[in-house]
């Protein structure tokens, strides 16, 4: 199910369905997650692909949160939701953080990592979306779902 | 994350705690799993088993097993459709 990044439209082609900004807090997320999915209802997503997507936005803003902001309520992360023309849908998570490099993520299911207490998220992500870019060094995801 | 994933680890701690590591726990009505609960699961599975205990899940729905199979952590859990038989396997 999951892949590289291997192209999508340029911003300028995509509509935007929703642009939220939150503050680095935990309980946010779920507001944020909250609001992409009813969007999603609305447009008549499938209930499987909008679990999926939600999951992926869960995670994604999880790690901006923890790791891009260091739960610094005062930092902003901002979560874009927009779709092409042929009704993909793309989610953009951006934090003011360093950024991270996604290749150095091990496999959550082999060995000893099984038991980890951390270092699913990005894994699910993978696994839950079509095609998944990092930019800005890691401290923007760009996600994709057909 | 969020209040969700700190109230269970609250509750695992304290049961843990006080020697109870034979934990049954329902998920019906969790809508949704994410990294950090399941890297709670784990952990907490692993505690438990090491003092002779375990955790059974009763009741994940679709979405719940389908992201604990994702991260390949599902096997690791015994699953119930009720409280009931979850005690019932600990006799």
């Amino acid at each position: 199910m999951s892949a590289e990044f291997s192209g999508g439209p340029e911003d300028s082609a995509l509509s935007e369905l929703l642009d939220r900004s939150m503050p680095a807090d935990a309980e946010a997320v779920a507001t944020v997650v909250d609001a992409i999915s009813e969007t999603l209802a609305q447009l008549e997503v499938p209930e499987q692909k909008r679990f999926e997507i939600a999951l992926a936005v869960q995670e994604a803003l999880a790690n901006a949160v923890v790791h891009g902001c260091g739960n610094d309520r005062s930092k902003q992360v901002r979560c874009q939701l927009k779709s092409d023309a042929q009704g993909r849908i793309v989610i953009i998570v951006t934090d003011p953080g360093p950024g991270f490099s996604p290749d150095l993520q091990s496999d959550p299911k082999q060995g000893e990592s099984l038991y980890d207490d951390h270092g699913r998220g990005v894994y699910l992500i993978r696994q839950l979306m079509d095609e998944v870019q990092f930019e800005r060094s890691g401290s923007e995801i760009r996600m994709w779902k057909y | 994350m969020g209040q969700a994933v700190d109230g269970l680890r609250q509750a695992m701690q304290e049961a843990v705690g006080s020697g109870d590591t034979r934990i049954v726990l329902n998920l019906a009505e969790v809508p949704m799993i994410d990294s950090s609960g399941i890297g709670l699961l784990v952990r907490f599975l692993a505690s438990t088993k090491q003092l002779g205990g375990n955790i059974k899940l009763v009741q994940p729905n679709k979405f719940a097993i389908q992201t604990l199979r994702l991260v390949g952590v599902l096997n690791l859990f015994e699953v119930f459709d009720n409280d009931d038989a979850a005690v019932d396997s600990f006799a």
